[in-house]
């Protein structure tokens, strides 16, 4: 305890590292064509629609069409009430399985497990890619949750 | 073992292997924020603003403490900041394996997203697990014995070196 009470110099240095790296970082972050924009995710593209929980349940009410993004062991455990299972790492095979539905809906939403999970970001991509228009649930499925919406977690086969 | 570990060189040692270790950690992240950033997300600490604001600055900080490790200069505080990121990686990676999250790549040295499994470092090393907790105790070890040691060899550590004739190495007491 004495020890870390002597080193008044060594902490006033430990807060001048941590500053000046911080520091160097911003603006290596602004200045160097690396960086990128900090007030939203990175995983956003241009072209990407986000919309919020809130605004999902009203689309679910009207009759949109939900796509779980997850590995399907996750869909089988539970999703957002009606959702479809379109795993990003299996799209080829369930896009053809689904693809007369996905060209009916008259509005698509994707999601996938929170806000640091892409799937959902790739998955409407590729809908998009191939003429359908797909808006991403803002944080996904923890987000969902925590708005108070409901899920169903009745197990599927 | 106190004596061993107050020993000039393995002072040196350690302070050679926690520098080399954090500087060679920040590099890609530095080259590449914002693929760090998506390694960041995985944790799910914080949501993605304050994820961007660490993904954006901790390499630096890393970059610079380990840099002032190697040279010497600064050591003790260079190896408090290392022993304070290693206790907020151990608390994340404790948050994250409490929660179950499956992290494939803890972005700790590399930040290549879905990277073949034969790829270097394999998937074991890469997630949030028993091994990254395993390593990231032994650096603290070596960053606690660093900021504890008074031991100082004239090579590569000529910034604190004292008035008169260097010490001999001694057992850890105040600094």
């Amino acid at each position: 305890m004495l020890l870390f009470l002597d080193m008044a110099a060594d902490w006033k240095r430990s807060v001048l590292i941590l500053v000046a790296g911080a520091s160097l970082g911003l603006v290596w972050n602004a200045g160097s064509g690396r960086g990128f924009a900090l007030g939203q995710s990175v995983l956003v593209q241009t072209g990407d629609e986000l919309i919020p929980p809130r605004d999902g349940k009203r689309l679910l009410d009207a009759g949109a069409l939900f796509l779980d993004a997850r590995p399907s062991d996750f869909w089988r455990m539970s999703r957002i009430p009606g959702a479809l299972s379109l795993p990003e790492e299996d799209f080829e095979r369930s896009f053809r399985e689904a693809e007369p539905r996905l060209r009916r809906a008259s509005a698509i939403v994707v999601y996938c497990s929170g806000y640091g999970c892409e799937a959902s970001h790739l998955v409407a991509r590729k809908l998009r890619e191939r003429g359908i228009a797909a808006a991403i649930l803002d944080e996904g499925l923890p987000a969902w949750q925590d708005a108070g919406l409901p899920l169903d977690s009745e197990p599927r086969s | 073992m106190r004596a061993l570990l107050a020993h000039p060189r393995t002072q040196l040692a350690l302070r050679l292997l926690l520098g080399a270790v954090f500087v060679y950690a920040s590099l890609p992240k530095i080259a590449n924020p914002a693929g760090f950033a998506k390694a960041v997300y995985q944790w799910q600490v914080g949501g993605p603003v304050a994820s961007n604001v660490v993904a954006v600055t901790l390499p630096w900080i890393e970059l610079i403490a380990g840099l002032l490790l190697i040279v010497g200069a600064w050591k003790r505080a260079a190896a408090l900041v290392t022993a304070f990121l290693l206790v907020v990686f151990l608390a994340g990676a404790a948050s994250v394996m409490a929660r179950g999250i499956d992290v494939e790549n803890c972005g700790c040295v590399s930040v290549e997203a879905n990277a073949a499994p034969s790829a270097w470092p394999p998937i074991w090393m890469r997630g949030v697990g028993w091994f990254l907790v395993t390593r990231n105790l032994l650096l603290l070890a070596a960053a606690l014995s660093i900021v504890r040691s008074r031991a100082r060899l004239p090579l590569l550590d000529a910034n604190e070196r004292p008035a008169g004739p260097l010490p001999e190495a001694t057992s850890s007491g105040g600094a």
